[in-house]
């Protein structure tokens, strides 16, 4: 009787443990179809509505609000379990996923054909960008937006848009589509419904006085032509402009804060290499497209024109040095009645009119800045900038004198001295962030093996470790448990695997990757990898370099 | 057998509670990656809403919208009647009377009484954008005008104060005949000047001076007033500037309807830009002589002479602290840039009047230094606070424009 009472309290007792522990169970740390190569985007997101961050709440808020936040330590949000990023409506794996060649870098965005400049019909005045230009439709009837080079500039305004749109589309980020052409004012049109608006806040028919005034502040050839960089339409429908931080509320497949999006927090160091210093919203465009038969919103970096040399207009030298405000300069500047000189004030441009100013000898990817703070920048951790920093590593300098070529320039010293210095940027950038982190990168097992590759070694930015070492261990994926098998350790990238590892399909195991070397102590922390074994044998399914709140890549900001 | 009955019921109700607990509480695990990020897309469809715009963006947009498409209709106006009014509050209306065209309707009131109610008629792109029109009337009204009496060696003690109630009207036409550089202005201007005594602590100038000793006392005086300038500028604009320059000589006639107190002035001015190590610093320099000729046996009224002090000429002086038939005045800034919108500036004023021209030289001059902050846009000064220092003091300026 007795017995039994105590059977019937265990049994009780059994099953509502067992209900209960379905509810607590944690999810599994992979998922068979780990890792995800593109991000799902399943929500029909056609509610999406045009929004439109003011341009002067942005500066504002980024340089007062922006100024002192800490960086939260948080590992990018939107990274897959082998620490890449999928494929998405932001970005699309390139150069450093896969074998770009020259003339698809080349190519770059331009998927179409160039713009008929035999006939330019104007539409629009253009309403952004620090330089002239006008909407129009080209001689086919298809609408690109024109800029013009400054007089002072001629050629490096427009050949930096070509230049850097073919950059950024290398990086993997979605650009417009930019052609170097012509315009005629004689071959131009006005459209009778084209309007200009006018200070007193109406608008009113273009005049050909107006695109004569606009033509002013343009660099004229001696032919009477103007040289113009033509960008084509976006297509879809527009819905303004992306933020640095934070979601879309009105899209539903816009899941991770920006701020923890890797595309932007890297960003930060494809700017800084290019002298990308106008970071904002007015600068990105959301537009509504229809793919795999539901609306989805795409994101672009729509003006990239302020970089390389053009970065700073003919009086400026501080862009890609300071902030617009750093209250911390203003003081040291009043109280030295100026004598505390920034770098810019001495350092040595190489200056001309197809280049503007620019150098290579005195940038320092970390103090680098944008114009104002940004909420992703801040985020940048290690890790983001290390894996934006090997995509800078895959561009060789036949790579980056083809992307230069494309500028056009008259000038072949002009273009040999952008090449050059992008070649200097980025050994810097290399130099900065490889060797910054443990930088084994590539992992493969194949059973009896374990080989890698060391990025910041293979970029020759640092010298090969004494040796390196693995921490092998069985890892149950269901509980996340892991029990240690063994060390090994080589002199060269290949460790051979210990014995006792398990057989069985769908079996994972984990392995930590650290270096010694006396230059590195960085590297000594490990990397932790994952495996799986399948079929078809190990498959590497994850891969941490810096775990969660680990160092963020630039202490002073 | 009723225990065995009570062990079963028990133990069904145990997984029972447990399975619908299990039921309950969480939707099937997710098999895959794919469908985790599905799950939460899904939710937040459910959720989806507009951006909202904060207050503080709402704010902000606002402002920005005016300023930049120029269409502030309400604006604040602080200019003072005229010089050493003290600070002045007062409301302006602006409205464009074409694209382009403005017409400015405003007025203000000062600490010391002074008032003023004008209109301004802006017309910026004339011929072909080559000239500006500026059309300016309106009536104002000092009460306590400083006057020392002339000449260099007078004392702040000897401050006497004049009134006067004026209506005025003038066009000031500008021509860039290449839209920039080379500039000539012409103008004229019509202003009835009702001298009245002088308001406030010091004694009236009529209680110090008589009619025979100061031309221009106790008057009503209407002038006619003509102008031409010639230069070259260089400058990015007039409001704000850290290279180029202005050179320019401007004469003047002024003609007494009574022919009693007409003259003429000739304005030689310029201004001088010099960046240092990119803007690091700029050296402002500016010298301004002024000099009056007689108009036959007429005299020039007193209160028409050129004079120094005040917040944009020898700024550790009061308003009209020096006053004769000449003037020069230098004035050097050393402009300290602590970013692109702020800047410092250690200047230093020098000058003095003359009766005779051949005195306007660089013997005996006052002079006053300081120290002075600066808010600017590119193209406008918003904000110039100076402290300026001399034998007589030192003195806080406050003002909405460069000193030159």
């Amino acid at each position: 009787m007795r017995m039994k009472i105590l059977t019937l309290v265990s049994v009780v007792s059994m099953a509502l443990i067992c209900g209960l522990s379905s509810v607590t169970a944690t999810s599994p740390r992979f998922y068979r179809d780990d890792p995800l190569l593109r991000d799902p985007e399943p929500q029909d997101a056609a509610g999406a509505a045009l929004s439109e961050l003011d341009l002067m709440y942005e500066l504002t808020y980024n340089l007062f609000a922006l100024s002192g936040r800490k960086p939260a330590g948080v590992r990018a949000q939107n990274v897959n379990t082998i620490d890449e990023l999928p494929d998405s409506s932001w970005f699309t794996n390139r150069i450093g996923t896969r074998a770009l060649t020259i003339d698809e870098i080349v190519r770059g965005p331009n998927l179409g054909a160039p713009p008929d400049p035999s006939r330019w019909v104007i539409v629009r005045e253009k309403t952004s960008g620090a330089h002239p230009g006008i909407t129009a439709k080209d001689a086919n009837g298809d609408t690109w937006f024109l800029e013009f080079d400054p007089p002072y500039y001629p050629e490096a305004a427009t050949a930096a848009v070509v230049m850097a749109t073919k950059f950024f589309w290398a990086f993997g980020y979605n650009q417009v589509e930019s052609f170097l052409t012509t315009f005629d004012p004689n071959r131009m049109e006005i459209h009778p419904e084209a309007t200009f608006r006018r200070p007193n806040g109406k608008r009113t028919p273009i005049k050909r006085s107006d695109i004569e005034e606009l033509l002013e502040h343009a660099a004229r050839r001696p032919d009477g032509t103007y040289r113009v960089v033509a960008g084509r339409l976006i297509p879809g429908r527009i819905i303004g402009n992306f933020r640095y931080q934070g979601t879309r509320p009105d899209d539903p497949n816009d899941l991770v804060p920006h701020e923890h999006r890797r595309e932007l927090r890297g960003l930060f160091v494809f700017g800084a290499w290019t002298n990308l210093t106008d970071f904002k919203a007015n600068n990105t465009i959301d537009t509504v497209l229809t793919e795999n038969g539901h609306a989805v919103v795409k994101h672009y970096l729509q003006d990239v024109g302020s970089t390389f040399g053009i970065a700073n207009d003919r009086y400026q030298w501080d862009n890609g040095w300071e902030h617009f405000y750093q209250g911390g300069l203003v003081a040291k500047r009043l109280a030295s009645f100026g004598f505390a000189l920034s770098p810019w004030a001495t350092t040595r441009f190489s200056e001309g009119p197809a280049i503007g100013k620019f150098e290579g000898d005195r940038f320092d990817p970390r103090t680098w800045k944008t114009h104002t703070p940004n909420a992703a920048s801040i985020e940048m951790r290690d890790d983001d900038a290390f894996w934006a920093a090997r995509r800078v590593a895959a561009f060789s300098d036949e790579m980056i004198r083809a992307i230069v070529h494309t500028g056009e320039f008259s000038d072949p010293a002009a273009e040999k001295t952008i090449a050059d210095i992008m070649v200097k940027r980025r050994d810097k950038i290399l130099r900065t962030y490889l060797p910054a982190v443990n930088p084994i990168v590539s992992p493969q097992f194949d059973g009896k093996r374990l080989t890698f590759d060391n990025a910041a070694v293979a970029a020759d930015v640092a010298r090969a470790p004494e040796s390196y070492d693995a921490s092998w261990f069985e890892y149950d994926n269901p509980t996340g448990d892991t029990r240690f098998l063994s060390d090994s350790t080589s002199a060269t990238t290949t460790i051979d695997a210990p014995g006792g590892l398990p057989t069985r399909e769908d079996s994972f195991i984990a392995v930590d990757l650290s270096a010694s070397s006396k230059e590195h102590e960085t590297w000594r922390k490990p990397i932790r990898t994952y495996f799986r074994r399948s079929a078809d044998g190990w498959q590497l399914v994850g891969l941490e370099r810096i775990p969660e709140r680990g160092s963020v890549a630039r202490a002073s900001r | 057998m009723r225990l065995s009955g009570l062990f079963g019921l028990c133990t069904s109700i145990a997984f029972l509670i447990g399975a619908a607990t299990t039921a309950v509480a969480q939707p099937p695990e997710p098999e895959t990656r794919q469908s985790t990020i599905e799950n939460t897309a899904a939710e937040k469809a459910q959720s989806l809403q507009p951006y909202e715009v904060t207050t503080a963006e709402k704010v902000i947009a606002r402002i920005e919208k005016r300023f930049t498409n120029q269409t502030i209709k309400w604006h604040p106006y602080l200019e003072s009647a005229y010089r050493g009014g003290g600070f002045a509050a007062g409301l302006g209306y602006m409205f464009h009377t074409s694209a382009y065209s403005t017409l400015d309707v405003r007025g203000s009131y000062s600490v010391n009484s002074y008032k003023l109610g004008e209109a301004e008629f802006i017309s910026p792109r004339l011929f072909d954008r080559r000239g500006e029109l500026t059309v300016l009337g309106g009536w104002r009204d000092a009460t306590e005008v400083a006057f020392y009496g002339f000449g260099m060696n007078t004392s702040s003690g000897d401050r006497t104060n004049y009134g006067f109630e004026q209506p005025f009207g003038s066009a000031l036409l500008t021509i860039r005949p290449t839209r920039r550089l080379f500039m000539v202005r012409g103008g004229f201007e019509a202003a009835r000047w009702d001298l009245k005594s002088g308001k406030g602590t010091a004694p009236s100038v009529d209680e110090v001076f008589t009619p025979g000793s100061l031309p221009g006392l106790d008057t009503t005086t209407t002038f006619l007033h003509s102008q031409a300038t010639v230069g070259v500028d260089w400058r990015a604009a007039h409001g704000y500037a850290r290279r180029g320059g202005f050179y320019g000589v401007t004469g003047h006639d002024y003609t007494d309807r009574d022919d009693a107190l007409g003259f003429r002035r000739v304005d030689y001015e310029v201004i001088q830009h010099i960046p240092i190590l990119r803007e690091t610093w700029v050296v402002s320099l500016h010298g301004l002589a002024r000099t009056t000729y007689d108009k036959g046996d007429q005299a020039a009224p007193f209160y028409m002479l050129p004079s120094l002090g005040g917040g944009s000429s020898l700024r550790g002086f009061s308003s009209f602290r020096f006053t004769d038939r000449h003037s020069l005045l230098l004035q050097a800034e050393w402009r300290i840039m602590a970013n692109r919108f702020f800047e410092s500036a250690v200047f230093y004023d020098a000058g003095k009047v003359a009766a005779r021209r051949s005195d306007l030289d660089l013997k005996h001059l006052k002079s006053d230094y300081g120290f002075g902050v600066r808010f600017h846009a590119p193209l406008v000064t918003v904000l110039r606070v100076d402290v300026a220092r001399s034998n007589e003091g030192t003195r806080l300026v406050f003002a909405a424009a460069p000193v030159f």
